[in-house]
């Protein structure tokens, strides 16, 4: 499989763009008009050839993009990564996952080779190329965890368990909707939790929570989640609101096309050996409301799912300020035709 | 839950009860990595029926050629001990899961306390690869009833020095839990495996010297206790089924092809419980997960462990 | 925001009550407040083993409970100016403690977590420490822009002393900091604030 990476910013100027393969692979994650929020894990297995599913960490053409804004993030704020000390087994479990992941599922453009403990590593997109002796921190040139953290797309969590329950004692946090790992590092998942509106999901957290303790080595799960954003911005973390807050104040009816983005989550979580630690792993798909209605059958459900959604999850999802805009762009693709049930695009 | 096919690649008389398999995949594969303190469940074809028993990993947890599990062949067997040590031969396939750990040592302790009674010291020997590997803190005590039935000490005296201390029952030797308890520094946690009064005592006395439940381990894999036949319903199932006095109610579940959840298979870990929808009389809970409430209600009950005390139970699977 | 929502992570403080189970007790308690909360506990019946009282009594020219304290606590009652002083007095008793002490300490929530935040460092958890929250509601707010921390905060909305935004105080808290976050309160309207409360006092 060819990928062509792009060259495009996901802040300042944002220059992101889909293009026409990346819409059509989109996770959309609207089945039916009406939303309700669900615990709606699913066993992690092999979807189909060219979906995001396919393999355990998906690569695709923002590769490239997405790691360089995630390297600028951190550069401006070394906070969006931390590691508490009892954490190193799993920030080597973390490594040898991802590498192997890589490695076997884009063999074009990522090699591993083992000779025993001595590992090679060898990012081309990225142009990285390093030989270390695995569990030997001081053989890398920072942590496992943030090595390999910042090759991958998507923000990771490394969740402890103990005391029947999980921390998050390790994360690397670049694109994020909305919370932080400066502060949330160290909590325990009630307290991570805590301002999530707990009227509909008092009971969903807590079998959440049951579900995971039991999750085992070699059975990984995933689920979406979903949000919106103005602009493709991947760095909606509370640190920088003040930068990107205001930009919910731009949005009109003529620019919603352009402006308002769906952000669709997909969350995987692994067993990982050695630490028997859970890794949390939170990817960010973003199309603006133009290219999603590339497919009307997704514009129409966007535009009814939009406008049935729940008072308590419009303001949860930051999205108050503009869903009356949004709901007049989107509105004039729909025909009000009958929709069946389900995410495909046509 | 995912499996793994292995094959046993050797087999070691380690004292007169107990017996020590190698076990390689069978594909030629690695085997995964496993934190210190997991186990693996067997699965054993016994005259037709599947018998599932849970066996601590041994060996070091990084280097996966092999795992090592010991089993000791206990007095009043359903069949699966037995079966391993009469049946099973090198070049014999095995069925077993991923690795799963219900006894992980806490990381953030400042110091570990290993208390092993007998065939218990099997999960600590993982947890001492573990232990010595990242430098932590730790001491292991290890009681048996006769120095012929010390299994590993050998290797134990190796690799802990004097960290490991022996307590031979022959010889009159007793770990005294009070004075050993009494003067640990902040921050230790204490871990037990053995014999059924063994971790009680472990327990209690470590409760009655203030040491706070988070930093109180223990891990028992005891058979699920026989009782009276039963009639089980399986409501979600559509299914009435006999539970003979000899196998649990989750064998007799799956024995029926319905699949349930399990992780521990000895009441501790909660994974395997049940909806109590209608019975005609009382439960017996062997359990260790349910709260006292909990089972006074009658209306939840842990499979792999607890039974009927009457003729009649029905439950949500 | 978030206001209408009860939040999971706010921790909730009790009444100081002895641990029956425990072999050493450390008692730790700082001004009026918690002067009060230890003469409470001493109205139960005392626990046989050790027991340490130290106490930061800093209030001068109101209410002094360090006389009547000295009365009521038997022995091992050690008396400090500030509550930094205690704070060292606590660090100074650790490394000789064994498994089996319970640690009990009454004052405002800063003065909590920052002992909460020794122990720590001894392997004692958080649930091991039994905290009476006394004397004020005053918050320590964390701003998760600069990653200042404000204290003695008595309003919703508070000036963040190291950046100068004004933050609005939320419920979500972190142990770990014994602070509480702080969000800019007027990103998307600039200079617009919601009414300060003194709701914190």
């Amino acid at each position: 499989m060819s990928l062509a990476f792009k060259k495009e910013t996901f802040r300042d100027d944002y220059t992101y763009r889909n293009s026409v393969q990346a819409i059509k692979r989109f996770p959309f994650p609207f089945p039916e008009d009406q939303y309700m929020y669900s615990v709606n894990i699913e066993p992690h297995t092999k979807g189909a050839v060219g979906s995001v599913n396919e393999f355990s960490f998906d690569v695709d053409e923002h590769y490239v993009a997405e790691c360089e804004d995630k390297r600028i993030t951190l550069e401006q704020d070394a906070s969006r990564c931390v590691a508490l000390p009892h954490m190193m087994d799993a920030q080597w479990d973390f490594l040898e996952l991802t590498m192997e992941a890589l490695a076997n599922d884009y063999p074009e453009h990522f090699t591993l080779t083992k000779e025993g403990a001595r590992w090679t590593w060898e990012n081309r997109p990225l142009k990285i190329k390093t030989t270390f002796t695995f569990g030997d921190a001081s053989t890398l040139d920072m942590e496992p965890f943030e090595f390999m953290g910042r090759q991958v797309q998507g923000d990771f969590v490394l969740l402890d368990q103990r005391d029947g329950t999980l921390f998050a004692d390790a994360g690397i946090v670049t694109s994020q909707a909305d919370w932080s790992l400066a502060f949330n590092a160290g909590m325990s998942w009630n307290e991570w939790h805590g301002p999530v509106p707990q009227v509909t999901k008092l009971g969903v957290m807590d079998r959440a929570l049951k579900y995971l303790l039991s999750l085992q080595l070699g059975s990984p799960v995933r689920r979406l989640n979903w949000t919106m954003t103005i602009n493709p911005r991947l760095d909606t973390s509370p640190e920088n609101y003040p930068f990107w807050g205001g930009d919910r104040n731009l949005v009109t009816a003529e620019n919603a096309g352009d402006k308002v983005h769906l952000r669709v989550e997909l969350q995987t979580l692994f067993r990982l050996p050695r630490s028997n630690a859970i890794m949390f792993s939170i990817r960010c798909y973003l199309i603006s409301m133009q290219e999603l209605s590339t497919f009307p059958r997704w514009a129409k459900r966007m535009h009814r799912v939009l406008k049935n959604l729940h008072p308590d999850l419009v303001e949860y999802k930051g999205i108050t300020k503009y869903q009356a805009a949004t709901l007049q762009w989107l509105s004039r693709l729909d025909d009000g035709a009958v929709l069946e049930i389900g995410t495909h695009a046509e | 839950m995912s499996l793994l096919t292995v094959t046993v690649a050797a087999i070691e008389q380690v004292t007169p009860l107990v017996k020590h398999f190698t076990l390689m995949k069978s594909d030629g594969g690695a085997l995964p990595a496993f934190s210190g303190g997991s186990h693996v469940v067997v699965a054993m074809n016994i005259n037709g029926r599947t018998h599932r028993n849970p066996y601590s990993l041994m060996g070091s947890p990084g280097l996966n050629e092999a795992y090592h599990i010991s089993v000791r062949l206990q007095e009043k067997s359903r069949g699966g001990s037995a079966f391993m040590h009469e049946q099973i031969k090198v070049g014999s396939s095995l069925q077993i899961t991923y690795p799963v750990n219900l006894f992980a040592l806490a990381k953030r302790a400042h110091k570990h306390l290993l208390i092993a009674g007998g065939i218990g010291i099997t999960p600590f020997i993982s947890q001492i690869e573990d232990l010595r590997r990242t430098g932590a803190q730790y001491e292991l005590h290890y009681g048996y009833r006769s120095p012929e039935h010390g299994a590993f000490n050998d290797v134990l005296k190796q690799r802990c020095a004097e960290r490991a201390h022996f307590y031979v029952d022959s010889e009159g030797q007793r770990m005294d839990l009070r004075a050993l308890f009494s003067q640990q520094p902040l921050g230790t946690h204490v871990y037990v495996c053995g014999p059924n009064a063994m971790v009680v005592a472990v327990l209690e006395t470590a409760r009655a010297l203030g040491w706070p439940e988070n930093h109180i381990h223990s891990e028992q894999f005891t058979a699920p206790p026989m009782g009276e036949p039963f009639t089980l319903r399986l409501a979600a199932s559509n299914m009435e089924i006999m539970v003979p006095a000899e196998m649990s109610m989750l064998e007799s579940i799956e024995a029926a092809g319905v699949d349930a959840p399990y992780l521990c298979r000895g009441g501790a870990c909660g994974r395997c419980e049940l909806e109590v929808l209608s019975t005609n009389g009382g439960l017996m809970h062997h359990d260790h997960f349910l709260t006292d409430a909990e089972k006074a209600s009658g209306k939840k009950i842990m499979p792999c462990v607890s039974r009927a005390n009457c003729g009649y139970l029905e439950v949500n699977i | 925001m978030e206001r209408g929502y009860w939040i999971r992570s706010k921790p909730v403080y009790s009444t100081l009550i002895w641990n029956q189970q425990a072999t050493a007790h450390l008692v730790v308690a700082e001004g009026v407040g918690g002067g009060m909360a230890v003469l409470k506990l001493f109205q139960q019946m005392h626990p046989e083993h050790p027991i340490t009282v130290l106490y930061a009594d800093h209030e001068q020219g109101s209410v002094d409970y360090s006389a009547t304290l000295q009365r009521v606590v038997p022995e091992g009652l050690q008396l400090y100016a500030t509550d930094g002083a205690a704070l060292q007095a606590v660090k100074a008793y650790l490394p000789q403690a064994r498994m089996g002490l319970r640690i009990y300490v009454a004052g405002s929530e800063k003065f909590m977590w920052e002992i909460a935040g020794i122990c720590t460092e001894y392997g004692i958890e958080n649930d091991e420490i039994c905290k009476e929250l006394t004397g004020t509601l005053a918050r320590s707010v964390y701003c998760v822009h600069c990653k200042g921390i404000t204290h003695d905060v008595h309003s919703n909305v508070t000036a963040c002393v190291d950046c100068g935004r004004m933050l609005f105080v939320r419920d979500h808290f972190s142990r770990r900091l014994g602070a509480y976050m702080g969000l800019m309160v007027d990103a998307e309207a600039p200079g617009v604030l919601p009414e300060i409360e003194e709701i914190y006092p």
